[in-house]
């Protein structure tokens, strides 16, 4: 009897506490959902009340007068642009390091994973003067060879680990079969490594499309702004027009749940991959 | 694999831009860095001033501010966001109905933009309309209404460190794949026994997931290092200083053009991260061995 009863305190323990914190990530989502439907005036008005009215003209407000779509393809194009080439990058480190015998690969390794652990926001200032030294300041091309280079710690990781676990006989074969080097990487292993390269591809692009610092750093001109930096100006071009912004979060947060509800299980894999180790 | 004569180059090659980038974007900073923070660089000139950033930064009590409330950040995310992960982690992990609608819905917040959480979380905060006021207001606590959450010297940052703490779902996630990888057959073992739930997850699973915790706790250090975000879209430091953290006080030098002394207060954070990373390391270690 004691054993139930414990049980059952157990679990009204149990989902209290799992669906407060639910209640906590999901509400103020809700709540800005619904905020972004109604007019200035509902909005100061009870908080939970539904609005007469959906007004839906706030979205088409926020991407016309914002320029949302420019915005929007702008991070697509360099979320896009610097997930390929961090991922070309990393596989290609990877492939060399996972696959093969070379005296200084553990060095190596060990340091371009320790990139993880510097706290990179504390080099703003060098980032800048690099990027203006190399003629890049505005341009589309220098954040991405930044948001190409600040995921490639976390990529290579991955990577390595996932080529590590790939069966050494497959490659064997074909060596022997005369693929060489660049046969190996292309034809035997990124076909297998296929999960591998969309857990890190989905991690990248999911960093890049929420970077905001060296967006606000590295550009000034509206024509390549990236949407995370676009939303942060409608407090100001907006002035009190609360459910306008809030159209424009909306708006903004919609890619990235998208893509990690599409790739749901790869992330966790990766998140997985970096716990094994640790 | 060895690696053949004539394949080396290809090795090179195969190596190089990610060397590169490295090179030019992790190595090449740090060092740039370590060097402008000995001068007065403003963006034109440049004059060696020895230790003069140092001492001047150490001499502001908005820096000291910022260094402190960077300290609270990781301080309270580490005692009590990573151990909440765990507890709700350790409830998803019996694998009762609906565990994996629950774990993706704790973890999509990880997966929104700082900068979108920020506003809409200022939006909660808001003294006019804000859902934070209104249910204040409707449980009772009408003094609170229109309280200015973020522009209160008094409620500014506990409003701020209050509603991330809460955000535990990456490090839940990290955790429920360890648990996920324990053999059943000891629970198996612990039910012959007549083992409770809790004492299950007491003898079995938190030991080892311990190691994970802490990598959780590192991670947990690192992240509110960084912080930038947050604060500088809701409060941007203020009101008078008192949010102030290491990242936003760097920008703010950085928007004035005193290079110099920005590049003091990012040498000084890159060395407050690798202590904490020691300590941390210190103090975890001598953990496990007891």
């Amino acid at each position: 009897m004691t054993k139930d009863n414990s049980l059952n305190f157990y679990s009204i323990f149990k989902w209290v506490i799992i669906i407060s914190f639910v209640v906590y990530a999901v509400f103020p989502f809700l709540w800005l959902v619904l905020a972004s439907l109604k007019t200035n005036a509902e909005l100061l008005d009870n908080p939970f009340k539904l609005p007469k009215v959906f007004q839906f003209q706030n979205y088409s407000n926020a991407i016309q007068e914002a320029g949302l779509i420019q915005l929007i393809i702008n991070s697509l194009v360099i979320s896009t642009c610097a997930t390929f080439l961090n991922i070309l990058f990393a596989s290609m480190c990877a492939f060399a390091i996972a696959r093969h015998i070379f005296w200084w690969k553990n060095v190596l390794f060990l340091m371009i994973t320790a990139g993880i652990l510097v706290p990179l926001n504390a080099l703003i200032i060098p980032y800048y003067a690099i990027i203006n030294f190399l003629n890049l300041y505005d341009t589309r091309l220098g954040l991405i060879l930044v948001y190409c280079a600040v995921g490639l710690p976390v990529s290579t990781f991955i990577l390595t680990e996932f080529f590590k676990g790939i069966p050494k006989e497959i490659e064997e074969a074909s060596y022997l079969d005369g693929c060489n080097f660049v046969a190996r990487y292309f034809r035997i292993m990124l076909p297998l490594a296929l999960p591998g390269l969309a857990t890190a591809g989905t991690f990248q692009f999911i960093l890049c499309w929420n970077e905001f610092i060296y967006a606000m750093l590295l550009t000034s001109s509206t024509e390549i702004r990236t949407i995370q930096f676009g939303i942060s100006y409608f407090t100001n071009e907006f002035f009190s027009d609360y459910v306008g912004m809030f159209a424009a979060v909306v708006v903004s947060i919609l890619p990235s749940i998208t893509v990690f509800v599409l790739f749901q299980e790869r992330v966790i894999t990766g998140l997985t991959a970096g716990s094994v180790k640790g | 694999m060895k690696i053949k004569k004539d394949e080396v180059g290809w090795l090179l090659l195969f190596i190089a831009p990610t060397l590169i980038l490295f090179a030019l974007f992790f190595i090449l900073p740090i060092l740039f860095l370590l060097a402008s923070s000995f001068t007065n660089w403003d963006g034109i000139d440049a004059e060696f001033v020895g230790f003069e950033n140092y001492i001047k930064l150490f001499n502001k009590k908005s820096f000291i501010r910022a260094i402190t409330n960077n300290l609270y950040w990781c301080i309270t995310a580490a005692i009590i966001t990573v151990p909440l992960a765990l507890i709700i982690a350790l409830l998803l992990s019996h694998r009762s109905r609906g565990w994996k609608v629950f774990r993706t819905v704790l973890f999509v917040p990880q997966v929104v933009s700082s900068a979108a959480i920020a506003m809409l979380w200022a939006a909660v905060f808001n003294a006019e309309y804000g859902l934070l006021n209104f249910i204040l207001d409707n449980i009772g606590l009408s003094d609170y209404k229109n309280h200015n959450w973020l522009g209160n010297v008094r409620t500014a940052n506990a409003a701020l460190i209050g509603f991330s703490l809460c955000y535990v779902g990456y490090f839940m996630v990290i955790m429920l794949a360890k648990t996920a990888s324990i053999s059943e057959d000891y629970y198996d073992a612990a039910n012959i026994d007549g083992a409770s739930q809790i004492q299950k997850d007491l003898y079995i699973t938190a030991p080892i997931i311990k190691s994970t915790f802490f990598l959780c706790v590192i991670l947990a250090v690192i992240f509110n290092l960084r912080q930038f975000e947050y604060v500088y879209l809701m409060t941007a430091g203020g009101p008078a200083n008192k949010t102030q953290v290491l990242v936003v006080y760097i920008w703010n030098e950085l928007t004035v053009q005193r290079l110099g002394r920005g590049s003091a207060a990012g040498v000084i954070m890159i060395a407050l991260g690798a202590m904490l990373l020691l300590l941390l390391r210190r103090l975890l270690k001598s953990e496990t061995y007891n």
